[in-house]
């Protein structure tokens, strides 16, 4: 039995564009161990955002199987799925993804009051302090800088205490100090919550915090190493 | 035409479900207009005798309140003028299958034959055969087809027959004056005049047609009112159309302004995008008013003959004149309401034009100034509303209902913040409600115009269903004052208004006759002309209306001495409509021909009368048989003693009046007869306010699915942070039932004010009557609540679609 949180067997993904069909993943095979930051790299269009999006199971192969804790995500029901995200997994964007209209304690909040927790305010303003941003907790979105957004939205992807966190470029919007806050964050996630993160990037930095780093190219998996 | 398509008709292309919409929502507003214009057209009917297409043109009616005496006939005929006169009687004759036909007596040189139009002729059994019913007793006949052409349905009959079966001996209604070619027409008419008693009238042809469409003038202008309602809450949409658009075209607009689009090019996009909206519109509501105008017809023409007079509806006919009006209509409303967002369009400097959140977070600054508009828009419509009617029409009071909505809509924005603020500690503990809210204040100018519209829509329907509800009460207590008899006798033939088909004199003495009877009150009823009017002159016995209570006037006038004062004098009460109308106070003199008399009355006094929409004079019967001996009774009502069986007595006069063809009713059931006809005749009223409704509603699916498709991106993210597809559906009908809430509350108030103008002012200035204010409460509550849920119901559409969006595809969207 494998030892990895998450796992892809032989997945292959391909889209259909107006009726031809385009492949974006060839036989991608690997694991990811519970407490790992795996790190995606390779050129825009290598096929990491659909990796990461099969990985959380947003969405399906094609072909192959993706694994979380052993079990297939193609053969969940739509409520399994659900109850998936809102307990399992957690997600990071490069563009941060805030909602607009709530202030940044509720942004935090709201994946508990989606699933229907009690004391999701007190939960919430625990993770904004391990962010550093409590103090901001009655502020909205527009009135932070990009990288108090980015430490919000993992505050938000990691208050429901995931297995996994995906985050998809995550520094990708952020100044040089404020990219290193974010990775801090993240080590710290898959350190102190024993998170399984799976990380793609275009930074050398972000990169060398993983202990793993696929190199991705044309939707193959090139290489992969390991520190 | 490459600019049009690309910049008007593909954006509009792209989103076939909202324009459609939109232009749906446009085309039932027109359609109603047009629907209203065109039955109220067709009902009032054209009046024209329709005989004349048999006559000839006549020159002159010769007509006299209370009938023409027929010796005059004979006095005419020997006048030195070559002009040909022709005796008229007028009635109606019920058959079965068919409805009511008007029945003609004229000189058929004593020809002992019913005449059919070919049009009716048509319509009867193959042998001619059939029975009618005249003046509540029925007939055999055999009719033979005239050669007559056209779709006037009539029959005819030699005048003697008609004046036998009529029971109208020796009275002519009219007669009809047709001048040879060549002779002198002014000098016929001066011949006419030095014979005839000054009392009579010679009329132009079409006065009764010309009198009943001054009669219906109110009416009408009322119910045209009423129609605009719906277009009204269409141009809300429009608004808000455009205003999306605009919204959601901010990053296309900055980048047609970079590459050197004028500012005029941009004000020019979404004027014509809106003009295209509103002919698109108008297109289709010209034909849905056509179809609708078929129903219309039947409502509107029961409320006319309900309240005003008798007539048959013609044709439904879509004229150019209601095109144009429909076109023109709808392109200048949706000018107008494009123009605002159009000129912000025009004013976004090519770098705003990239920042999203600029416009809203605008519009939340902005509702402090909205406020204040909003207060001063509400104080003018309360200044406005005490103008007194301009030509006889509440002009102040439609102005103040405009100013009144116009408050609303710029309150809307700070009453939808303020409820979201109140209700924040309770919204915030569950995401759909939580998010719904901040969904709604994000989109403020937005959510503010749904608003809006949809509570103008449940305003128009809380003041006229207060308005209503008012009346009926206000109605109902008058039945219980004036119904005071405990038996009521009439002709059995079933009377328009204006009709008083007559009760026999034997039935008078028969009743007489009958013990255990206290009082009776002999009527006589009789339309008359009236300063180019037809209303009713009512003569009964003052002294038993005195001694039974039955009658209120205005405070101030003592009622005991006003009815004493009547018999055998020349005075007379008014009802209030009746006063109102003609301007009319008490202690003035009023001129009326009775007969071949011209008499001047005192009016004494003015009472309260929801009698039918005409008005009412009234006199002492002795009076009027001093004038018009010949009067027949119209009605008798019955005082019963104490002690005395109600069930013999009437089982006796309908054994013993049983040739005479008449009904008894009781109190109750005349009661229940007469709440019927107010009923029906609000029907057109009920079915205004429900495609209002619908309009409404049509906006508000059409808003959401327009925040559903803004916010795709937040929805996708939803799905990612763990929402399931129920909860993003119950997120979109959450927001629904807010928007529908929100709508509800505001209507609500801005019902109560117009109801407010449509009892004080409205219904004041145009028909005379006061109405108590009685708002209907349970059935406010009932209406406004199936009003949410319908708007909720909505909400449906939009999230099924937020639903199905595919978190993957929308969350990467740039």
């Amino acid at each position: 039995m494998s030892l990895a949180r998450v796992e892809l067997r032989g997945v292959s993904k391909s889209y259909s564009n107006g009726g031809q069909a385009v492949d974006v993943l060839h036989d991608v095979s690997l694991a990811a161990a519970a407490g790992t930051i795996t790190a995606l790299v390779g050129r825009s269009g290598c096929g990491k955002t659909t990796l990461l999006n099969l990985a959380g199971a947003m969405d399906f192969p094609t072909s192959g199987q993706v694994l979380i804790d052993g079990r297939d995500t193609a053969s969940l029901s739509e409520r399994e799925l659900t109850g998936l995200r809102r307990r399992r997994v957690g997600f990071v964007f490069q563009f941060f993804q805030l909602l607009p209209t709530l202030t940044v304690l509720e942004n935090v909040e709201l994946p508990l009051l989606l699933a229907g927790a009690v004391k999701s305010s007190e939960t919430a303003l625990d993770r904004l302090q391990w962010v550093g941003l409590a103090d901001l907790a009655a502020r909205l979105p527009f009135q932070l800088s990009g990288g108090q957004m980015q430490r919000v939205a993992i505050a938000r992807a990691l208050v429901h205490s995931p297995d996994v966190l995906i985050a998809d470029e995550p520094t990708g919007n952020l100044d040089t100090a404020s990219g290193d806050q974010v990775l801090r964050l993240l080590a710290d996630a898959a350190a102190r919550f024993g998170a399984t993160v799976l990380m793609a990037t275009h930074s050398a930095e972000a990169a060398a915090i993983a202990q793993v780093r696929v190199r991705l190219r044309d939707g193959r998996i090139q290489a992969i190493e390991s520190s | 035409m490459k600019l049009l398509r690309n910049l008007i008709l593909r954006p509009l292309w792209r989103d076939p479900l909202r324009t459609a919409m939109t232009i749906l929502a446009v085309a039932l507003g027109v359609a109603v207009v047009v629907a209203i214009e065109l039955a109220a057209d067709a009902a009032a009917g054209s009046f024209r005798s329709s005989i004349e297409s048999l006559t000839g043109k006549t020159d002159f009616e010769i007509a006299a309140n209370g009938r023409i005496d027929e010796r005059w006939f004979g006095r005419l005929a020997m006048l030195p003028v070559d002009a040909r006169f022709a005796p008229v009687m007028e009635a109606q004759a019920i058959l079965p299958g068919i409805g009511a036909v008007p029945l003609y007596g004229v000189d058929l040189m004593g020809r002992d034959a019913m005449l059919a139009s070919a049009a009716l002729a048509r319509r009867l059994p193959a042998d001619g055969g059939f029975t009618a019913t005249i003046e509540g007793r029925a007939y055999p006949f055999h009719a033979t087809a005239l050669h007559s052409e056209g779709t006037a349905e009539f029959l005819l009959l030699d005048i003697a027959r008609a004046q036998q079966l009529l029971n109208r001996y020796g009275k002519l209604d009219r007669i009809d004056v047709t001048v040879a070619p060549g002779e002198d027409r002014d000098g016929v008419e001066r011949a006419i005049r030095a014979v005839l008693p000054a009392a009579y009238r010679i009329d132009k042809p079409g006065a009764r047609s010309d009198e009943n469409q001054t009669m219906l003038r109110a009416f009408r202008l009322n119910l045209r009112a009423l129609s605009y309602i719906s277009l009204l809450v269409g141009a809300f949409l429009i608004y808000n159309t455009v205003s999306v658009s605009v919204v959601r075209r901010r990053a296309e607009i900055g980048i047609l302004r970079a590459i050197g689009a004028s500012r005029g090019t941009v004000l020019t996009v979404f004027l014509v995008e809106a003009l295209l909206l509103g002919v698109a519109g108008a297109a289709l509501g010209v034909v849905f008013g056509r179809v609708l105008a078929a129903g219309a017809v039947r409502l509107v023409g029961e409320t006319v003959n309900a309240l005003y007079t008798t007539s048959r509806p013609a044709p439904v006919e879509l004229t150019w004149g209601a095109t144009l009006l429909a076109f023109g209509t709808a392109s200048l409303v949706a000018f107008f309401c494009a123009l605002a967002p159009a000129c912000e369009a025009m004013n976004i400097a090519p770098t705003e034009a990239m920042s999203r959140g600029a416009h809203e977070h605008r519009a939340r600054l902005r509702w402090r100034r909205g406020l204040l508009a909003s207060a001063i828009l509400a104080a003018l419509a309360a200044a406005v509303s005490q103008a007194g009617p301009i030509a006889g029409y509440p002009i102040g009071g439609y102005i103040a209902a405009l100013l009144a909505v116009g408050a609303a809509a710029l309150a809307a924005p700070a009453m939808v913040l303020g409820v979201n603020r109140a209700t924040r500690a309770v919204t915030r503990r569950r995401a759909s409600s939580l998010l719904a809210s901040r969904g709604l204040t994000a989109s403020l100018s937005r959510t503010s115009v749904v608003v809006s519209a949809l509570a103008t829509a449940i305003a128009m329907m809380a003041s006229v269903g207060i308005m209503v509800g008012s009346f009926r009460e206000t109605v109902s207590l008058w039945l219980d004052d004036q119904l005071q008899a405990d038996l009521h006798i009439r002709s059995a033939a079933r009377p328009a208004p204006g009709e008083f088909p007559p009760v026999d004199a034997a039935v008078a003495a028969i009743v007489r006759s009958i013990p255990g009877i206290a009082a009776s009150d002999f009527y006589s009823g009789m339309e008359f002309h009236f300063r180019g009017q037809r209303p009713t002159l009512g003569a009964g016995d003052m002294e038993v209306t005195r001694r039974t209570n039955r009658l209120r006037f205005l405070p101030g006038e003592d009622r005991d001495a006003i009815l004493r004062s009547l018999p055998h004098e020349d005075r007379v009460i008014a009802g209030e409509p009746f006063a109102h109308k003609f301007g009319l106070h008490t202690g003035d003199r009023i001129d009326v021909s009775l007969g071949e008399h011209n008499v001047t009355f005192t009016l004494a006094g003015i009472f309260y009368d929801y009698a039918g929409g005409q008005g009412r004079m009234m006199m002492d019967r002795s009076t009027l048989l001093r004038y018009l001996p010949d009067q027949p009774l119209t009605s008798i009502s019955l005082f019963l003693a104490p002690g005395a069986d109600m069930g013999a007595i009437e089982h006796e006069i309908q054994l013993r009046a049983a040739p005479y063809g008449i009904t008894i009713a009781r109190n109750a059931d005349i009661r229940r007869l007469s709440m019927m006809v107010f009923d029906r005749t609000f029907a057109v009223t009920w079915a205004l306010e429900a495609v209002a409704i619908l309009v409404a509603v049509l906006g508000a699916a059409n808003s959401l699915l327009a925040l559903v498709l803004d916010r795709r991106r937040s929805l996708g993210l939803l799905r990612y942070l763990g929402a399931s597809t129920g909860q993003i559906r119950g997120l979109i009908l959450t927001e629904a039932a807010f928007l529908g809430a929100f709508a509800a509350i505001l209507g609500l108030a801005l019902g109560v004010a117009l109801s407010l103008l449509l009892v004080f002012v409205v219904n004041k200035q145009s028909f005379g009557w006061t109405i108590q204010f009685h708002p209907p409460a349970g059935l406010l509550a009932g209406a406004l609540l199936l009003i949410w849920a319908v708007t909720v119901l909505a909400g449906l559409y939009p999230a099924r679609v937020a639903s199905r969006l595919n978190p993957i595809d929308v969350i990467h969207e740039e």
